[in-house]
């Protein structure tokens, strides 16, 4: 057993990272690039690491750890890699943000490196109490760089309203263990599965209870209607490296731990069917609807996130068979976060000192100032509303595919439908950059790390494009 | 990457018009470089044109895997149908670059990137690669519209962004559907679509399906009653995008029906031809009156161009070989004429700022070969006999009346209305009294009457001697109006032998 530690590097590697990172804080000499490189160096050690599949190859696709705490496979191994490599984005893109705003601390990089720990253990959780620390680790952490901009009111407001909720949901998830550990005295995945193709889920009621507070505490996270209305006041408050990487790094752990959960047996798709499938569709729509109404650009992209949780459910529920879909919410995943960091690394130096532009009027004429920031940010938007040859295209088309095969064509429709409106706010944007007079300079300030990330993150978008996934 | 010569012409464009974006080169450098790649373009086009033999099959083909495990493959080829479509855009686009000066790069950048993108989707034969390029070739569209059209562009963008954004997402919906109706049937994943003629629908959802692609290539054409953002986009865009749309883009709805509806879905185009073709006649009238009526030359010949793409879609709902033919040849014929219709009017209102019919008037006196070559494409564009547009519509007319007398004798009778409104913008912009305004004006350079001599000689030259292109259609046509016959399903099946050991 002694060979378990290697796939674990990753996590070591990350968490050590993490604490280097919070005693090297205690140096007041130590400046902001430092500590920005050392992350960045850290996850790209990690990411390196978890591309090689070091003894992968000799053993099972399936590897479960600690007496079935942690399981390691390539869902969860390519789930923590786009996790890190939110991680690595955010870090390049906060240090031009924190230069143009004159604020920031060595802290911010370790708290962050600590979330992505925590997310990487949630990807591999296979246990309730497992899930749960390493939810509330994250948790912990997005909670303090939610509000890290403490003179900023806004932020304020977001960081109180997060925490209230977000310890609700918390509530909810241990409520939720303490009912599946009433019914069954396991509180592992495993045995949680075993019981319900044994007995049936309903036939369990304390069982059903349990699990239906646990995956309410995750719908809360991934913003599913109807526990979505923190996120637009969230986001907006949150500074705006933070809000990217909550809304991709944290969205992919937490959709990890969705698909660990439902789709532990056939039996809870289907006998929730009807909630699942009401709830995607509330999703998509309300996202719309939202996003439609917003002014602010951040605004905007926390409500369309709301949109692409739909998506992802759709993928979620339409798993035929007991066959796991993974590559295919993996891909939607990857697509959407590569696109989503690069506008967020976009704004973070392009939203100037104090977020003074972050309308969409702010960014009239941005084309004709800077034609460079512009197409990029045009790249990462047709992404988001799938037009092709982006990433975010393919993303949509194997989400649709799934849910054709799967003989949900309804679902598919309302998708298609709900991609049709997205293209109202998406395009608003590019409206605003391409067909009006500048009347700003778009003058920033700031180290060029962030223009950096965005450019590397355009080409993402194009590449991962012929990146083939198997459906 | 390019021993193909198709993948030439798609991606040589694609790639120096996303160079002409980011490096800056001066605005006629840029000019220059575009109409070098054009004439290196319509040089690989005269090569295709003179390797293809005319089997009835796919030539030049090319296949690479893009994502195999989904069955997704760039797959191109051509075969008599595409072939014309394809030429049509590569001799026309070079004129655009003599013509259209003084824009900045990115604009040719544009110009190229649409080139190359809709050489993409005629050459594809494989779905979803289809709909990329489908989606590709629009997207500079938009911008040129948006960015450097007239003073209504931004209702205008969103117009047009809107309508065929949904036609398109639509057609999505139905092409994933075809490539999953196919893995239920086969087992294998493929949006190849010679493989798909054979799949087995039910009634409901093969009409459904067809009903997506359909209204997705009718907002493309455009077909009454989808055609209301084609005014304000042509009137709004800048000539050389007008032309892209008029010329190219409206024929590769056309020519997208006759590719996919007609060997996938040709029980439903026989059901519902009556209903099309109606809708096809109705906006040839509605579109001939509204042009009456226009005082914008721009806004006059865009709803002309919507009458005569009326024609053109009648063509295809005959379903009869004549009707066929004379669609595939209008093709050709109504991209010339409108085509240059749209780059003279272009030239007027570069030269005098306007193109209120009421402001202009005398231009012949001025400038007699601008007013000759303007004649000629208007004529051939109304099917005066001895222009190529009188071949296509006699044709078409001969299979209206074959497929329903009434919508024939009314296509024939109504045609009238298009010499009316075309003939009496003629007299009031070339004849009648010039004033201070046209009084200057110049008469095209060497240059310019260099580029569009090439495209008059065309428009005679396939008045007079239409055989040589009508031997190559009709084979196509023959073959296809056989698949929406019913015979098609062995064909359908023969395709799909050979991609079968995939697997």
């Amino acid at each position: 057993m002694n060979c378990d530690i290697v796939y674990l590097l990753p996590l070591f590697t990350v968490t050590i990272g993490a604490i280097l990172l919070m005693l090297l804080s205690a140096f007041e000499s130590i400046r902001l690039e430092v500590a920005s490189a050392l992350s960045i160096g850290i996850f790209a050690v990690a990411f390196v690491i978890q591309l090689v599949p070091i003894g992968m190859n000799d053993v099972l696709p399936f590897v479960s750890l600690f007496n079935g705490m942690l399981a390691v496979n390539d869902f969860t191994r390519i789930a923590s890699m786009i996790i890190i490599a939110c991680g690595l984005f955010t870090a390049m893109s906060a240090i031009s943000y924190f230069r143009q705003n004159n604020f920031g601390s060595l802290e911010f990089f370790s708290l962050m490196t600590f979330a992505v720990s925590g997310m990487i253990l949630l990807t591999m959780a296979q246990e309730l109490i497992t899930v749960f620390i390493a939810l509330e680790t994250v948790s912990l952490s997005i909670y303090v760089l939610v509000g890290y901009n403490r003179r900023n009111i806004l932020s304020s407001e977001a960081v109180l309203k997060y925490l209230i909720l977000g310890a609700f949901a918390g509530g909810f998830f241990t409520m939720g263990i303490a009912l599946v550990y009433g019914a069954l005295g396991d509180t592992g995945l495993a045995a949680i599965a075993a019981s319900i193709s044994r007995d049936g889920l309903l036939q369990n009621p304390a069982l059903a209870g349990g699990l239906l507070f646990i995956l309410f505490a995750l719908f809360f996270k991934v913003t599913v209607f109807p526990f979505h209305s923190w996120v637009v006041d969230v986001y907006d408050g949150a500074p705006m490296p933070v809000t990217g990487f909550m809304a991709t790094a944290l969205k992919t752990a937490i959709i990890a731990v969705l698909a660990n959960v439902l789709l532990l047996a056939a039996d809870i798709r289907e006998s929730w069917f009807d909630m699942l499938f009401y709830l995607t569709v509330f999703t998509l729509f309300a996202g719309n609807l939202i996003a439609i109404g917003q002014n602010s650009l951040k605004r905007m992209l926390a409500a369309s996130g709301i949109v692409h949780t739909g998506y992802l459910l759709i993928a979620l529920i339409a798993v035929s068979g007991d066959q796991f879909s993974g590559s295919v919410i993996l891909y939607y995943l990857a697509a959407y976060a590569a696109s989503t960091l690069g506008i967020f690394a976009s704004l973070s130096y392009l939203s100037g000192t104090d977020e003074k532009r972050k309308e969409f009027k702010d960014f009239r004429g941005l084309a004709k100032v800077r034609p460079y920031s512009a197409a990029a940010i045009t790249i990462f938007l047709l992404s988001m509303a799938g037009i092709p040859p982006t990433a975010g295209f393919m993303g949509k088309l194997y989400i649709i595919i799934t849910a054709y095969q799967s003989g949900q064509v309804i679902l598919a429709v309302l998708g298609i439908i709900s991609s049709i409106l997205s293209m109202w706010y998406y395009l608003r944007l590019i409206i605003a950059m391409y067909f009006h007079e500048a009347d700003d300079l778009f003058e920033t300030s700031g180290s060029r790390s962030a223009p950096v990330c965005a450019f590397i993150l355009a080409i993402c978008v194009l590449a991962l494009s012929l990146y083939p996934v198997a459906i | 990457m390019f021993e193909n010569v198709l993948s030439t012409m798609i991606f040589l464009p694609i790639v120096i018009g996303l160079a002409a974006m980011l490096i800056p080169f001066s605005s006629t450098a840029a000019r220059r470089i575009g109409l070098l790649t054009s004439l290196i373009v319509l040089f690989f086009g005269l090569k295709v044109y003179l390797g293809f033999t005319g089997n009835g099959q796919l030539e030049f083909t090319e296949t690479r895997a893009l994502v195999e495990s989904a069955g997704i493959f760039y797959r191109i080829g051509v075969d008599g149908i595409s072939l014309f479509v394809l030429l049509t855009g590569a001799a026309l686009i070079p004129i655009v670059f003599v013509v259209v000066k003084d824009r900045p790069r990115a604009f040719y950048g544009s110009l190229l990137v649409t080139a190359g993108a809709m050489a993409g989707a005629i050459c594809a034969a494989d779905l979803v690669l289809f709909y990329g390029f489908w989606e590709i070739m629009l997207i500079p569209i938009f911008f040129m519209i948006g960015i450097y059209g007239g003073p209504e562009r931004k209702a205008a963008t969103i117009k047009i962004m809107l309508y065929t954004v949904s036609g398109s997402l639509l057609m999505l919906a139905a092409i994933i559907y075809l490539g999953v109706a196919f893995h239920g049937q086969y087992g294998v994943w493929s949006f190849e679509t010679a493989g798909l003629a054979g799949l087995e629908l039910s009634d409901k959802a093969a009409a459904l399906a067809f009903f997506a692609f359909m209204i997705a290539f009718a907002i493309k054409i455009p077909i009454f009653p989808l055609h209301t953002w084609l005014p304000d986009a042509y009137t709004e865009a800048p000539a050389a995008a007008t032309f892209l749309l008029s010329a190219i883009m409206a024929k590769i709805g056309i020519y997208a029906v006759i590719r996919f509806i007609m060997p996938v879905f040709g029980p439903e185009l026989v059901r519902y031809a009556m209903p099309l073709a109606w809708a096809a006649v109705i906006g040839l009238i509605y579109c001939g009156i509204a042009a009456i009526g226009q005082k914008d030359m721009k806004r006059l010949l865009a709803f002309s161009s919507a009458s005569h793409m009326g024609i053109l879609a009648l063509g295809l709902f005959c379903l009869n070989i004549q009707a066929l033919t004379g669609s595939i040849y209008q093709i050709m014929a109504h991209a010339t004429s409108t085509g240059l219709l749209f780059l003279l009017i272009g030239i007027i209102e570069d030269r005098l700022q306007t193109r209120e019919i009421g402001d202009l008037g005398g231009i012949a006196r001025q400038a007699p070969v601008f007013a000759c070559f303007f004649a000629v494409a208007l004529l051939a564009s109304v099917g005066l006999p001895g222009t190529s547009g009188f071949i296509g519509e006699f044709l078409i007319i001969m299979g209206a009346v074959k497929f329903d007398t009434t919508l024939g004798v009314l296509t024939a009778t109504t045609l009238i209305i298009g010499v009316c409104y075309m003939l009496w913008m003629f007299q009031r912009v070339f004849f009648e009294k010039s004033n201070d305004k046209t009084q200057g004006f110049a008469d095209l350079s060497i240059c310019e009457t260099l580029a569009f001599l090439p495209a008059i000689v065309l428009i005679l030259l396939m008045g007079v001697f239409p055989q040589p292109f009508i031997a190559r259609i009709t084979p196509a046509a023959q073959s296809h109006i056989a698949t929406v016959q019913g015979t098609g399903q062995i064909a359908g099946q023969v395709a799909l032998d050979h991609i079968q050991p995939q697997k």
